[in-house]
C-alpha cells in the first residue's frame, strides 16, 4: 500500500503584500466592541440612580438630623458586586479577543472601583467612629457630625467624569465622553454651590441626572450598538 | 545588503496570525480563524509552529464546558516580527 504524502504549498508573498496583511490584521482588531459592556454600565448606572433617588427622599422627609443616616444606604452599593462578577465572568467567556485598549481600560475602572470605595468605605468608618463622640456637642453645631458627607457625591461625580471620559476617549464612543463631561460639569456645579441651604437634596438630584446621562443612557446605546453589529 | 527574510513568518497565515497577536493582548483561535478565513487544521499546524519557534505561547482553557484555545505573542516573537518589519522595508525603500 502506497502512502502519499500531500505537501500544502503555500502562497509566497510579495514584500508590498506582506505588509498588507500586516496592517489589514493588525487592523481587525481594532473596533473590536466588548460584548456585554452595556450591561455593565447600566448595572451601576441604574443601582447608582436607584440610591440617590431614595437619599434625596429620605433627605426631604425624616425629621432632623436622623435625615443624615440616609447616607448609609450608600453601602447598598456593594449588592451590585456580585452581579458586576458574574456579568464580567459572562464577557470574558464570549470575549474572543482582548486589545491592549480593553486591557488598559480594566486598569482605568479598577483604579476608579479602589477610588470611589476608598472614599465610601473612608466616610462609613469615619462616621461610625466620630458619632458617639459627638453626643454632647453644643447645639447649632449638629452639622459637624455629617459636614464630610457633603464631600462625597463631587468626590464621585469626578472620579465617574474621569473613568467615563478615558473610556469614551478609548472606545471611540462619544456618549461615554459625553457623560463624563456631565459629571465634571455637575462636579463644579456642586463645589461652587456649597453654600447652598439645599445643598443636600440638591447633590442627589445632580447625582442622580448624572448618572443617567454618564451611564444609563450610554448603556442602554452601547447595547443598542452591540446588536446592531449582530 | 538585503535581511534575510525569517522563513518562519514569511508565510501568509503564520504572518496573518503574528499581526494579529500584534495588534492584540491575546486572542482566541475562533478569532483567529475567522478573521484569516483559514481552516481549522491548516490554522492548527501553523499556530503550532509558531509555538514551537517560541514566538507565540498558546494556553488551553475552558469557556464553560468548551474547550478554547487562547494565543498571545511572546518577547522574542515581538522581537523577530519587528525584525521581519524592517527587512521588509529594506527590499521596498531598496
Amino acid at each position: 500500500m502506497k502512502y502519499f504524502k500531500i505537501l500544502i504549498m503555500e502562497p509566497l508573498l510579495s514584500e508590498k503584500e506582506s505588509l498588507e496583511l500586516i496592517g489589514r490584521m493588525i487592523n481587525s482588531a481594532k473596533n473590536n466592541l466588548q460584548k456585554g459592556l452595556g450591561n455593565v454600565f447600566l448595572l451601576w448606572g441604574y443601582l447608582v440612580a436607584g440610591i440617590s433617588l431614595v437619599i434625596f427622599i429620605l433627605l426631604l422627609i425624616l425629621p432632623g438630623d436622623t435625615r443624615y443616616y440616609a447616607y448609609f444606604l450608600y453601602a447598598l452599593m456593594a449588592l451590585g458586586t456580585p452581579f458586576h462578577i458574574r456579568l464580567i465572568r459572562k464577557m470574558g467567556q464570549q470575549q474572543l479577543v482582548k486589545t491592549y485598549i480593553e486591557k488598559i481600560m480594566d486598569f482605568v475602572w479598577t483604579a476608579f472601583t479602589i477610588s470611589i470605595i476608598t472614599v465610601l468605605a473612608g466616610m462609613l468608618i469615619s462616621t461610625v467612629l466620630v458619632l458617639p463622640g459627638f453626643a454632647d456637642i453644643e447645639p447649632g453645631y449638629e452639622f459637624l457630625r455629617w459636614f464630610p458627607w457633603t464631600f462625597v457625591t463631587p468626590f464621585m461625580l469626578s472620579f465617574y467624569g474621569f473613568a467615563l471620559f478615558v473610556s469614551g476617549k478609548a472606545y471611540q464612543f462619544r456618549p461615554l465622553a459625553t457623560g463624563g463631561w456631565v459629571c465634571w460639569i455637575a462636579t463644579l456645579l456642586l463645589i461652587a454651590a456649597f453654600h447652598h441651604p439645599y445643598l443636600l437634596m440638591i447633590q442627589q438630584m445632580v447625582l442622580l441626572i448624572s448618572v443617567i446621562f454618564g451611564f444609563i443612557i450610554p448603556g442602554h446605546l452601547l447595547n443598542k450598538k452591540e446588536h446592531s453589529h449582530v | 545588503m538585503f535581511k534575510e527574510l525569517d522563513p518562519v513568518l514569511h508565510s501568509q497565515l503564520r504572518l496573518a496570525v503574528m499581526s494579529i497577536l500584534i495588534g492584540s493582548d491575546e486572542a482566541d483561535f475562533v478569532f483567529i480563524r475567522e478573521k484569516t478565513g483559514a481552516t481549522a487544521g491548516n490554522l492548527s499546524i501553523q499556530i503550532d509552529k509558531l509555538r514551537e519557534a517560541g514566538y507565540i505561547e498558546v494556553m488551553k482553557t475552558f469557556r464553560g464546558k468548551m474547550p478554547r484555545t487562547v494565543c498571545r505573542k511572546t518577547e522574542k516573537g515581538l522581537e523577530a516580527f519587528e525584525k521581519y518589519v524592517e527587512a521588509l522595508r529594506g527590499y521596498i525603500g531598496g
